[in-house]
This record gives C-alpha cells, sequence and structure tokens, in this order.
C-alpha cells in the first residue's frame, strides 16, 4: 500500500447514489520544518450519500482530523473538500458556520449537551441559533426514534451517559442536515448503552435516508456501517463494505502485526 | 515546602486569571496610599512655608486670631499703635522690631474691573513690604512698592493674570477703593501655597487698609544671636504686659498649621472612607476568582487528597496563592499610590498652588499600611473560598470535571438574609419616624449597614427571581441567544449575585446621595417660594467677604426699589436662664424690615417684636436646651461692645433650611452697645423691588454695583435658586468622582467573572460554535449575560439606595428637609448606564471567546 486509494463511486447499491462530501489531496500539517507532523498525506475520499461510512484506524492515524476537516471544523494546509457541490476548504468562518448550522449534524463522544438547556432545546438548538422554525412533525418523529418522548425537560444531568447521547443523536438528526458526523458517539457508554445508540444511527440510515460518518476504533460499533475506512499514518489504506465485526477485528489485527514488522 | 511550591506554580499558572484581582488590589491600595501621600505631603509643604514665613516673634492687637490672620467683621483689620515698636525695641534680646500692617477683607481688580484672586479658594492679601517678607519673597522684575500709587504683585499672580509694570489694579477695602499701578513682581523663595498677595508702601497700606497712619496689625521681632523664641516672647510680654498677643515663630506656624491639618484630615479621612469602599468592593472579586479557580481545579484538588494532601494543606494552599496576589497588588498599588500622588501635586499646580516633588512625603507608615491592608484584605478574601477548597472529597479526582455543578443557594442563606434584611428595613423604618435627629441617625446608620449585609447575603436567591424577570423583560427579543445567556447568568446564582452586589454597592450610594441632594435642592426651593419674600439678595463673593458702606449707599440710592434690608453678623457670649454661658456665639442683627423678607415661623410670639429694642429670637432647640421661655433674659456679651441683657420675644421654628437655628436682634438694639466705629459691616443686603419694577430694579442693581463694587453680586431668586442647585451639583459630582473608583472595582468584577466563566465553558462554546453559533450569537451571548448581571447589580443598588435616601430624608425632615424628591433623570441614567456597563465589561471576554479554537474547545483529553 505505497499510496492512498482512490475510492470510485460504484458503491454496493449502483451507480446512482450521489456523493455528500469529498476529499481531494488533502494534506494537513501541523509545524514546519524538523517539527512538521503531517496528520493527512493527500488523502482522496467521497462519502457517499444515504450510507453509514466508519473511519477507523489507531491513535494517531489521523481518522479525527480527517473528520474534523470534512465538518468544516478544521482547515487544511492543501487539497480540497466539497460538502455537495459546496467547497468549503477557504470558506470563512462566518459561512462555514452557517454550513455546519445548516448543512451537518454533529455526535461528539462526550459533552454533547449545553447543560442549561433541557432535552428538547438541546435538540432544537441548531434551528433555534438559525432562527428556524422546526419541522414539526420530523421532530416528533425523531424523538419517538430515539425513544426520548417522556425525558424531553429534564436537563442533562439528569439523563443517563445513554440518554444523552441520544438526545445528541436527536439534535444531529432534528435539523435535517445532509450529513452527520460523529466522533466515537459510544466511545463513553457500555455495549448496551452504545448498541442502542449504533441502532438509531442504523436507522436513521435506513428508514430516513441519513448520510452519517462517523469515528471509531470499536469494531463492534465499525460493523453497523455500510463501508469502513482505514486510515494509517494519514493516509486511507484499506476499505472494506458491509462489515462485520470479526471482518473489521481481523483487518485491524492485520494492520497493527504489519505495523509492527515492517 | 511543597504547599509553597505548588501554590507558586499555580499562581503562575493562572496568571491571567489572577490580573484583575490583583488590579482591584492595586487600585485599592493606590488610592490609600496616593491620599495619605498626597496629604502628608501637603503638610510638609505648609510647615515649611509656615516655619519660613513667620518672625521670630510677633506681636498683634489682642482681637486678631492666632494664626495671625486680620480680619474683623468691621471689614478693617485689628490694629495696635506705633509706639509699641518703640517699646518693644527696648526689651532684652530683640535684635529687631518692624511693624507691618496687612489684611485679607479686600479685593483687587485690574484696570477692566475683573478681580485678580486666585480661583482655588486660597486668599488674597494686601500688606505692607517687609524686611520679613523680604526672607520668602525675591524681587523678580521692577523694584519694592514706594508712594501711593505703586504696588508689587507675587509674580505666579501676575502670571495668571498677564500683569505687567505699569498696568493699573485697584485694591478695594472698607475704607475705600485704591487705585494703584504695578511697580514689579516677587516671586515665592517657597512653595507659593496659591494666594495672590499684593505689597504697598507701609504708609500706603496703613492708609489702604486701615485708614490711617501710625498702626500696624503686626510687629515682627528678631531675636538677638543666642536668644530663644521663648526666651524672646517671655521679654517683649515683660515689656508690654498682657494688653497684646505675643506668639513665638512656632506657635504662629502650629495655629496655621493646625488650620490646614483640620482641612487636610477631611480631606484624608473622605478620599480613605472611599478607598475603604473599594477595598469592599474588590473583596467580591477576589471571592468570586477564588471560588471559580477552585471551583476548576476540583479534579486536581480531588487528586492532591487522594495521594495524602490533608485538608489544612489545600486550605493553605489557596492562601498562599491569595498572600502571593495580595504581595503583588498592594507591592503595585504602593508605587501607583505615589504616583497618583504627584499626579494630584500637578494638578494643584494647574490651580495655582505650586507644591514642589522635593517635599514627596513618604511616610513609612504609608508603604506600610498600604502592603498591610492589600494582604489582610485579599487573604480574607480568600478564605472562604479555601474552605471549600479543603472540602474538596478525594473522590473528586475520580469523577468527570465536567462543568462544575450549580451552586445551590440554601436555605441557611434565605433565612439569614432575610433575617439581616427585616431587621434592616425594621432600623429604616425606626429612623424615619425617629423625633429625635441623634437616635435616628443611628438606627439610619444600622439600616443602612443591615440592608446592605442583607442584600449581599441574599443576593444569590434575589439574583434568580430578578435575572428571570429581567430575561422576560429583556432577553426574549434576543431568541435562542438571550435565552442561553439568562440560563447562564442563573446557572450559578452565588457568582451573579456576588459580582452584581459588587456594583450594587457603589450604585447604591450615588442613589442615596442623589435622593438626599435633589430633596435638599426642592426643599430649600420650596421654603424660598414660600417664605422669602425679599427679591434680591448682595453680598461678596470672597469668604466671609462684607458689604462696605459706600456700597449699602449704592443699594439703597438704587431706583425700582421699595425696600433694602441690612444684615449684620456678631458674635457675643451668651448667659443663658439655665446660668450657661456660651462664649463665641452668633447673633444677627437686621432692620425689622427682615421680618418680611424672611416670613419666619414661630412656635411663640411673633418674630417683628424680637426686632423691637433690647430684644431678640431664639430658634426652638436653642430655646428647649437652655429652658428659655417667651419672656426670658439673656445676657449678650458683645466681642467689641458692651453687655446687653435682650428679652427674648419670639421663638423660632427650628425644621427649616433657612435661617436654621440663627437668632436675630435689630440693628438699632446693636448700635446701642457697639460703638459706630466698631460697628460690623454688613453680611448682606436684601432688596425687594417695587410692584411691577423687578426687571428693571435687577439690572438698575448690577449696573449700581459693577463699576464700584466688582466684589459683590447680586442675586434675584431665581440665580439664588440656580446657585444652591449648583453647589449641591458639585457636591454630588465630587462623591460621584470619588465612588467612581470603587465602580470601576466592580465592573471589573463583571470582566473577571465573565472572563472567568468563558474559560470555565471553552467546551461548551466549542460544542455551541460547531453546532453552527456564529461569532456574532457568541458575542451577542456573553454580551447579554453581562448586561443583565449589570442591570441586576443596578437594580439592587437603586433599590437600596433610594430607600437609604428616602429614609434619610424622613429622618432630616426635622431639619427642615420636608419635600421628597427621587431624581429620575439620575436614576433612570445609572440604570441606563449600567446597561452600558455591563456591555463594556463583556467586550474583552466575548472577543476573546468567540476567538476560541473551534476544535481545542471540544476535543476530548
Amino acid at each position: 500500500m505505497t499510496s492512498a486509494v482512490t475510492i470510485t463511486r460504484h458503491g454496493g447499491t449502483g451507480g446512482r447514489t450521489a456523493v455528500a462530501a469529498r476529499a481531494r489531496q488533502v494534506v494537513k500539517a501541523y509545524g514546519s520544518g524538523e517539527t512538521r507532523v503531517v496528520a493527512l498525506d493527500h488523502v482522496d475520499v467521497d462519502i457517499a450519500r444515504g450510507q453509514f461510512t466508519a473511519i477507523m484506524g489507531p491513535s494517531g492515524s489521523g481518522k479525527s482530523t480527517l473528520m474534523h476537516c470534512l465538518a468544516g471544523l478544521d482547515t487544511v494546509t492543501s487539497g480540497q473538500i466539497y460538502l455537495d457541490e459546496t467547497e468549503i476548504t477557504g470558506l470563512k468562518d462566518k459561512k462555514l458556520t452557517q454550513l455546519r448550522r445548516d448543512r451537518i449534524g454533529f455526535i461528539f463522544q462526550a459533552f454533547n449537551l449545553l447543560p442549561t438547556l433541557n432535552a428538547i432545546e438541546n435538540i432544537t438548538l441548531p434551528m433555534d441559533i438559525a432562527g428556524r422554525k422546526p419541522d414539526r412533525a420530523w421532530l416528533d418523529r425523531v424523538v419517538e426514534t430515539v425513544g426520548l418522548a417522556g425525558r424531553l425537560k429534564h436537563r442533562p444531568t439528569q439523563l443517563s451517559g445513554g440518554q444523552q447521547q441520544r438526545v445528541a443523536v436527536a439534535r444531529a438528526l432534528a435539523a435535517r442536515p445532509e450529513i452527520i458526523f460523529g466522533d466515537e458517539p459510544t466511545g463513553n457508554l457500555d455495549s448496551r448503552a452504545g448498541a442502542e445508540v449504533l441502532g438509531f444511527l442504523r436507522r436513521s440510515v435506513d428508514e430516513l435516508g441519513q448520510t452519517i460518518v462517523m469515528v471509531t476504533h470499536d469494531p463492534v460499533a465499525a460493523s453497523y456501517a455500510d463501508r469502513v475506512l482505514y486510515l494509517a499514518d494519514g493516509r486511507i489504506v484499506d476499505e472494506m463494505y458491509q462489515p462485520t465485526a470479526d471482518q473489521v477485528l481481523d483487518r485491524m489485527k492485520d494492520f497493527d502485526a504489519r505495523g509492527r514488522t515492517s | 515546602m511543597t504547599v509553597l511550591k505548588t501554590s507558586m506554580r499555580n499562581f503562575f499558572a493562572h496568571k491571567g486569571r489572577m490580573a484583575l484581582s490583583a488590579v482591584a488590589v492595586l487600585l485599592s491600595v493606590a488610592f490609600v496610599c496616593g491620599t495619605l501621600v498626597f496629604t502628608d505631603t501637603m503638610n510638609t509643604t505648609f510647615d515649611k512655608l509656615f516655619q519660613a514665613t513667620s518672625s521670630d516673634v510677633q506681636v498683634s492687637a489682642k482681637g486678631s486670631s492666632d494664626t495671625g490672620e486680620t480680619t474683623s467683621r468691621t471689614g478693617k483689620p485689628p490694629v495696635l499703635p506705633a509706639s509699641v515698636v518703640g517699646e518693644i525695641r527696648t526689651a532684652r534680646g530683640v535684635k529687631a522690631a518692624e511693624g507691618t500692617v496687612f489684611s485679607t477683607s479686600v479685593t483687587v481688580v485690574d484696570g477692566d474691573k475683573d478681580k485678580l484672586s486666585p480661583s482655588s479658594g486660597a486668599p488674597t492679601i494686601v500688606g505692607s513690604w517687609n524686611r520679613n517678607d523680604a526672607r520668602t519673597m525675591e524681587i523678580a522684575s521692577g523694584t519694592a512698592p514706594k508712594g501711593p500709587d505703586q504696588v508689587m504683585v507675587d509674580a505666579d499672580t501676575a502670571d495668571k493674570h498677564g500683569l505687567e509694570i505699569g498696568d493699573e489694579i485697584s485694591v478695594i477695602t472698607a475704607v475705600g477703593t485704591h487705585h494703584a499701578r504695578v511697580s514689579g513682581t516677587a516671586a515665592f523663595k517657597v512653595t507659593n501655597p496659591g494666594a495672590a498677595i499684593f505689597y504697598l508702601d507701609t504708609r500706603t497700606a496703613q492708609q489702604t487698609l486701615v485708614g490711617r497712619t501710625g498702626v500696624y496689625t503686626n510687629i515682627n521681632v528678631t531675636a538677638a544671636a543666642g536668644v530663644t523664641d521663648a526666651q524672646l516672647k517671655k521679654n517683649v510680654t515683660a515689656v508690654l504686659g498682657h494688653d497684646y498677643k505675643v506668639q513665638t515663630a512656632k506657635e504662629v506656624a502650629d495655629a496655621n498649621q493646625k488650620d490646614v491639618q483640620s482641612f487636610l484630615n477631611v480631606m484624608k479621612y473622605a478620599m480613605l472612607g472611599f478607598a475603604g469602599i473599594a477595598f469592599l468592593v474588590g473583596i467580591f472579586l477576589i471571592i468570586n476568582t477564588f471560588s471559580m479557580l477552585v471551583a476548576q481545579r476540583t479534579r486536581e484538588i480531588g487528586l492532591m487528597r487522594a495521594i495524602g494532601s490533608s485538608r489544612r494543606q489545600i486550605n493553605r494552599s489557596v492562601l498562599v496563592e491569595a498572600l502571593l496576589l495580595g504581595v503583588l497588588g498592594s507591592v503595585l498599588g504602593v508605587g501607583a499610590g505615589i504616583g497618583i500622588a504627584v499626579g494630584l501635586m500637578k494638578l494643584m499646580g494647574q490651580m495655582g498652588m505650586h507644591l514642589s516633588t522635593d517635599d514627596l512625603t513618604v511616610a513609612w507608615t504609608t508603604p506600610a499600611l498600604g502592603l498591610l491592608l492589600g494582604v489582610v484584605v485579599t487573604v480574607l478574601a480568600a478564605y472562604l473560598p479555601a474552605r471549600r477548597a479543603g472540602k474538596v472529597s478525594p473522590m473528586a479526582a475520580l469523577r468527570d470535571a465536567g462543568a462544575p455543578a450549580d451552586a445551590k443557594a440554601g436555605a441557611v442563606r434565605a433565612v439569614l438574609g432575610l433575617l439581616l434584611t427585616g431587621a434592616g428595613g425594621w432600623s429604616l423604618y425606626v429612623a424615619a419616624t425617629a423625633d429625635k435627629a441623634k437616635t435616628g441617625s443611628g438606627w439610619l446608620g444600622l439600616g443602612v449597614v443591615l440592608t446592605l449585609i442583607g442584600f449581599v447575603v441574599i443576593g444569590p436567591l434575589l439574583a434568580g427571581g430578578l435575572v428571570r424577570v429581567l430575561g422576560a423583560v429583556l432577553l426574549r427579543i434576543f431568541g435562542p441567544v438571550g435565552r442561553m445567556a439568562e440560563r447562564n447568568a442563573l446557572r450559578n446564582p452565588r457568582r451573579t449575585g456576588a459580582t452584581g452586589a459588587a456594583l450594587m454597592i457603589g450604585l447604591a450610594l450615588v442613589a442615596c446621595l442623589s435622593v438626599v441632594g435633589s430633596s435638599m435642592v426642592a426643599s430649600a426651593t420650596d421654603q424660598l417660594d414660600k417664605t422669602v419674600g425679599a427679591d434680591f439678595i448682595i453680598r461678596s463673593d470672597q469668604e466671609n467677604g462684607l458689604v462696605a458702606r459706600q456700597a449699602v449707599q449704592a443699594v439703597k440710592g438704587t431706583p425700582g426699589l421699595k425696600r433694602v434690608t441690612e444684615y449684620k453678623w456678631t458674635e457675643a457670649a451668651l448667659t443663658t436662664p439655665d446660668g450657661r454661658r456660651l462664649p463665641n456665639t452668633a447673633v444677627m442683627a437686621v432692620d425689622p424690615a427682615y421680618a418680611t423678607d424672611v416670613r419666619t415661623e414661630t412656635v411663640a410670639g411673633d418674630v417683628r417684636d424680637a426686632y423691637r429694642i433690647d430684644s431678640m429670637s431664639v430658634p426652638e432647640k436653642f430655646a428647649d436646651d437652655h429652658g428659655i421661655r417667651l419672656g426670658s433674659t439673656i445676657t449678650v456679651a458683645y466681642e467689641d461692645g458692651r453687655t446687653a441683657r435682650l428679652t427674648v420675644r419670639a421663638i423660632t421654628r427650628s425644621d427649616t433650611l433657612i435661617d436654621a437655628g440663627a437668632m436675630y436682634t435689630s440693628i438699632d438694639t446693636l448700635a446701642k452697645y457697639i460703638p459706630a466705629d466698631r460697628m460690623p459691616l454688613d453680611e448682606m443686603v436684601l432688596a425687594t423691588a417695587a410692584e411691577g419694577q423687578e426687571a428693571a430694579a435687577y439690572k438698575a442693581l448690577k449696573a449700581a454695583l459693577h463699576d464700584d463694587f466688582p466684589q459683590l453680586t447680586v442675586r434675584d431668586q431665581t440665580d439664588y435658586k440656580q446657585e444652591l442647585k449648583d453647589q449641591v451639583g458639585q457636591l454630588l459630582n465630587m462623591i460621584y468622582g470619588l465612588l467612581a473608583l470603587a465602580i470601576i472595582v466592580a465592573v471589573l468584577g463583571v470582566v473577571n467573572t465573565l472572563a472567568l466563566s468563558v474559560v470555565e465553558r471553552t467546551r461548551e462554546i466549542g460544542l455551541m460554535r460547531a453546532i453552527g453559533l456564529s461569532r456574532r450569537q457568541l458575542r451577542r451571548m456573553i454580551r447579554l449575560e453581562s448586561v443583565v448581571i449589570a442591570v441586576f447589580g443596578a437594580l439592587l443598588g437603586l433599590g437600596l439606595g433610594m430607600s437609604w435616601g428616602a429614609t434619610a430624608q424622613q429622618l432630616l425632615a426635622m431639619e427642615g428637609l420636608k419635600i421628597l424628591e427621587i431624581p429620575w433623570p439620575t436614576i433612570t441614567g445609572v440604570f441606563i448606564g449600567s446597561a452600558f456597563v455591563g456591555l463594556f465589561a463583556a467586550l474583552v471576554p466575548a472577543f476573546r471567546a468567540a476567538r476560541m479554537n473551534v476544535l481545542n474547545a471540544i476535543a476530548t483529553d
């Protein structure tokens, strides 16, 4: 594996799958001269619309950086990133903020919710900020899907970790973003609560047609995805479609072993 | 040792967060030290001046004051005959004796009738040019005055008014107006205290100031070698007997110094009082800072506890940080204080008092006091947060740090706060309904202190309610950003409460004083309208200035006036029916028409009867204190005349602002007991226009006095009211200016709270930015939070201050402060201003929050 894999738009579901986001020759480097560290090394990637994509890789592989760049949270050193047909690299903060607000949803590993707002206020926050009225029917459906109907007036401190993450999922879904980015969304949860949240993500892809990109190092979490991208040393080194947890784990072990011997 | 090391590291690691607390300590300490250094320097300067100007021994007339100042109610200085000089020369140990004449009861104008007096309130002195003066002044240009046409001016006055040799000036005294031309200027060899000084030759000075030659106001005696001042005084007294006042240089200097010192002390303690308020406000800031640092460091402290630090060690490490902060702030504050003092000295220079930095006096007590105050206050303020840090459980290290739990104001706080506020309110009520001013003011003080503490204690609870109301009224229009601002202000009521309380203190004082001040103006205006029948009041601009006889004649000759009333001020020793002797008591003497000019209300008798021969009026309070009833006789020993026995024919009401506490007799009665040549000049003259002639008479009066008596000013009732308003306004402005320090510290407190909150909420801010909150919205959110805190503080402060002010007015109603006037423009102005203060305070924290890197903020560590 000497160069980055170029992912062509074939996809398992046929050629009609549009691309929700793509990266072209993206480089992200920190520092300069001898201390220069390259986090992303000429990465090309397409994120298919209506699919659940997982990004995996060991610590320091650049998986979080890739997600941050795709989501417009971080700037790139060179290369382009497109959200649908909009190039987001080079956008000013104001435009980027608007873009994140209107077209992207986020689920973080922890600290997803504002402690001062209750569950429903947290869910509608992106739309409130934008000054948009939430679509009532959609909101109800989302709330029902994540199973929070009875807890909408609760403050985050009154919710369990799993419930908090479900609120975060609901928030990400409620605004109907083009794409949702998850940064280890189940990293802080036990396996049962994690499975619950991943189940919701899966269902939102299947039933609601949502596009999701998730960074994880958990093979079980990755197995919920349609496709897994493997990152190492800032490059995409492999991918896998319709993975199972065992397959992912094997592949990971494989990389681990190779990493150690080479 | 480790404790010290961790404290040091923590202190420097968080130096940004400590910066504003250090500034608060710095400002307060600087104000204290600046005040002390400045007043000490003034003392040194005057001490030097008085030492330099006094001759070894000074002999003056019996009636003159200890300070050697020579004013009297007749407008002419008390004098001693020139022959005394010869007598003194016969005393042993006298090297030289020289008579001088000088007076401060003068007005000097230039050719355009513009006054040549200092604007700072320092005196104008006209005197003879003597050898004693030549010790402290040197002729800078021209020559010493010689003959009746020449006058020498001090160089600073000449500079300020652009006087040149040959310019004409006029000296106006009780004797008349003397014209002369400037022959030269003399410069001070010591610090110029700001007085305007004019020198004539001795003969001219005698004629101009006293009206005859052969008299002196003072005789300066120089000791022969080896004779001490005290010895010289003894020798001179032996020759002169006790007919004259004989003082050594030290006695004169001390008497002068005492005058200056009492003034400086008033200033010093007033300014220290304001510094104290700033300290009080600073305490809130320091408490908030340390509370937030402790909260943010909970996990760290938990770890320390888990690995074996004792509570005391944690406690101590926080206090050591406070100690470092206190020392740093105080040291810088002492330095800044000296800077402030030098600045004030420069400012005095602008006003005509040239203080030399050579005299800068920094007593060792000043830095010591500054340091002690700064450190003690800081450590005391940090004590509560330190204790809280000690209580952090080792388990805290294991829990997710996250945002610190919302501090709920406890029930204990509610009960305690309500009790204090209730007790304070009750005290205020007692004060308002008190029937004795003295007991009432005690209750007022107690009420003020209790309600203030009560509000501070209950502040966090009030914050909950008030912020919600503000949110409903103010923030709703800002949508979700407003709502988040409201929630943020509410999430830690204790912090919001303390921040608001700091602002509350300064604003409460502003509100209270503005209520009292405007009530004073309103009450006085009302009384003027109701009781004063005279249209015009004519008096001198000088302090203790008098109206010369010629001027009274000029007023009486003005067309369009139907009544002119003279008003004299005398001092006498009174012996009341209860047998008490009251020396130096002021007794006014007026024309009987005064009863029409000021319709003084009486509790017994008719005030007009008091103006009959050998009659007088006394105020109610005085009558009560001394058992005086209508018909009682009071023995009145006039200072410059004989002793009279006057019958009390009227007892006037005490609850008035006009003529409060004054006792009256008629000028005819006075004339019976005081010889014509010692008759005091008029303090003021009241005049009333004939029907419909008011405007014309006003103009005519001004015209009549302008040229010949520039020292006199005519005011009609409108002028007088305006002047009253201006005076109160000026006083209030001065106090507001000094309160500004406390308000600045409070504003720093708001900035501090916001800045620390932003640090504390880094992750939240990152999250909001990630999900699409724009920088503008973020800045607005922080600004709104700031405005809410500031407006909360303003509401508490204004409410509290207005209730204090209203209580004070109720209490002072018995002193004539009968009308309660709430100065709504000021109150509204302060309220709106506080909102702007909130905006201003949020500038930097909002800017920094908006600049925060989203990724750093959301990165999971």
